[in-house]
């Protein structure tokens, strides 16, 4: 990529912030949430989340939703957490802001598509990480798998015209969404994404899997985390959490160079019955498209 | 101050199903180590019906004492049998498993013809191992129909369908189903590649009848899996569960010797091979999973 487009891309980025407001909670909630596996300050995430009413009010009405099969509505973020586990209302939360970062107007990429895949990814990122014991904490890889595709969200509101240009090509050609960037603006969502990661002053190995998800063997660091939020992203678009259309391939996850790359780190990974994984995932699927939709509000997918 | 440790939860989605008795989870993984049959965590209720029909059959009191029979009885690999019969009830229709029909279509019809024209070959040998009454068979022969004016121009399509059961084999070669084995077959092939028999029922047309070979085949019959040589790809849907560990690896063996490098082994939908053979490699396609022996050019045998 020549300087020339990357200083499009660094250019249009910077004017991401005329844009609707980024929740100011979301920056701090990341750090907080995606501090260590164990000792989350739960407390301090419900403080942070109550200075934000209008995150706290969406994040109470899907936490209401019959979803969640709770006897009662909660009453606070608190016993949201309480009663749902902070796992559930973490995903809520997150969920929540970056929806409202990016509001869901006439994207090219349908966004409930894309957030199912981002919540698909980033739940399987932590059951990856979870089979593979101590390597890759498993809250970094959800956090990993959440925001790998921000590009998309660059792509949709700083170059509309030329991404929809790629969309279409993707579906016309049911070629995957890179290659179709690749082929048809000279740059990727990785490219984008990492722009706005920089700018976001993201932890170094959020941008390392944002900028590489698709080329591990071009990440510098963290790759065992790249390699499995790759293999997360693929196994998704395997198993309806993909873009929302018909991609014509065939994975072969084990003869993947990422999974060359990570079973090196983490050699539990030969033993790992992947079919069963994959089987596991499908339960999720379900869960997925309800969160998104209680989150987003009804919007019909595209497929 | 609550950390995350102490609100670990449940997996998500489950409270509709936490009335299910935790018995069945097990049941659950006995099935899978088994046979290789999954019940996702959203259809253990039928896991849980059929168990239900069973305990009434054995007269066991509780899901925990029909546990009992599943692995202490005397009796107990028989039960399992007769479960997995219960559970795989009804899977036999016709256009039953559309992501494996798409992956055909979409991904590997491209990929052989590409790979076979290199070769001179225009001919496609396509396996139903185990094809019950024909539902398999039958729609493999009308999606490859329908890539006859395109894809598939010019090209000879062979497909064998064997079954353990003559009268299996003798329904299948009648080709005639009613609404049940039809539920999922659009009016769009009904009406190009069916003819009524009566107001219930409807017979498969010749032109598709005539691609299929129905023949018994047993698949422990080693002498006779020696033959089958030349394959492109190989279904096997739910047949695999009732064999044992030994008998069920060296099916599989004979499978991978009969495909041509760069041939396709698929599985029913929910169920897995669970390490049998280490030469196959596992691939994902959309919605579905399949087993290739690699190409000789893609020199990852």
């Amino acid at each position: 990529m020549n300087e020339a487009v990357i200083a499009t891309i660094r250019e249009r980025v910077q004017r991401i912030e005329a844009m609707p407001a980024i929740p100011a909670v979301f920056l701090p909630l990341l750090k907080l949430l995606g501090n260590s596996s164990e000792d989350i300050p739960v407390e301090q995430v419900v403080q942070l989340v109550s200075y934000d009413n209008s995150i706290a009010a969406q994040c109470m009405r899907v936490a209401s939703s019959p979803l969640f099969g709770l006897a009662s509505s909660p009453k606070s973020i608190k016993s949201a957490v309480i009663s749902l586990g902070l796992r559930r209302v973490e995903t809520i939360l997150l969920t929540c802001c970056l929806g409202q970062a990016f509001p869901a107007k006439k994207w090219a990429l349908d966004p409930t598509v894309f957030w199912r895949h981002s919540m698909g990814c980033a739940l399987v990122c932590r059951k990856f990480s979870e089979k593979l014991g101590h390597g890759v904490d498993s809250e970094k890889a959800y956090m990993a798998g959440l925001l790998h595709d921000i590009g998309f969200m660059v792509n949709c509101m700083s170059f509309s015209d030329e991404f929809e240009v790629a969309m279409k090509r993707a579906l016309q050609e049911e070629i995957s969404l890179d290659a179709a960037e690749l082929a048809t603006m000279g740059f990727t969502h990785c490219d984008t994404g990492r722009a706005l990661a920089e700018k976001w002053n993201l932890a170094k190995e959020l941008v390392e899997v944002i900028a590489h998800h698709h080329g591990v063997e071009d990440s510098q660091s963290d790759q065992s985390l790249v390699a499995l939020v790759h293999l997360g992203d693929l196994l998704c678009r395997m198993r309806g959490l993909g873009y929302g259309y018909y991609e014509r391939q065939r994975v072969d996850l084990i003869s993947d160079p990422a999974w060359a790359v990570l079973l090196a780190a983490q050699p539990e990974l030969g033993d790992m019955d992947l079919v069963r994984f994959t089987f596991e995932l499908d339960e999720a699927v379900e869960e997925i498209h309800a969160v998104v939709s209680a989150v987003l509000g009804p919007t019909p997918a595209r497929t | 101050m609550i950390t995350a440790a102490q609100t670990a939860m449940t997996p998500p989605g489950t409270q509709s199903k936490e009335t299910v008795d935790p018995v069945y989870r097990q049941i659950r993984d006995l099935v899978y180590k088994v046979s290789g049959i999954y019940k996702a965590e959203e259809k253990l209720y039928l896991l849980a019906d059929g168990c239900g029909r069973r305990m009434k059959q054995v007269n066991a009191r509780s899901p925990r004492d029909y546990w009992d029979h599943l692995t202490a009885h005397p009796s107990r690999d028989g039960e399992l049998r007769q479960l997995l019969n219960e559970i795989t009830i009804g899977e036999t229709y016709l256009f039953r498993s559309p992501p494996q029909l798409d992956a055909l279509r979409k991904v590997i019809l491209p990929e052989l013809v590409a790979e076979k024209t290199k070769q001179i070959t225009k001919r496609l040998r396509i396996w139903s191992a185990g094809c019950s009454t024909g539902e398999e068979p039958y729609t493999l022969a009308m999606n490859l129909l329908e890539e006859s004016d395109r894809l598939l121009k010019g090209w000879t399509i062979e497909i064998l369908a064997t079954d353990l059961n003559d009268r299996s084999v003798e329904t299948a070669k009648a080709g005639i189903y009613g609404d049940y084995a039809l539920r999922s077959t659009t009016d769009y092939f009904k009406r190009k590649y069916f003819s009524a028999v009566d107001q219930k029922k409807l017979e498969v047309r010749p032109e598709v009848k005539k691609l299929i070979t129905f023949s018994r085949l047993n698949l422990q019959d080693d002498a006779k899996m020696l033959f089958m040589k030349g394959m492109d790809l190989i279904f096997c849907c739910n047949v695999l569960i009732y064999f044992d560990g030994p008998s069920k690896s060296k099916v599989i063996s004979h499978f991978f010797s009969d495909l041509n490098f760069g041939g396709y082994f698929f599985l029913g939908t929910s169920e897995s091979l669970v390490k049998l053979n280490e030469q196959f490699h596992l691939v994902h396609f959309p919605g579905t999973i399949a087993y290739w022996k690699p190409s000789l050019t893609s020199g990852k045998l």
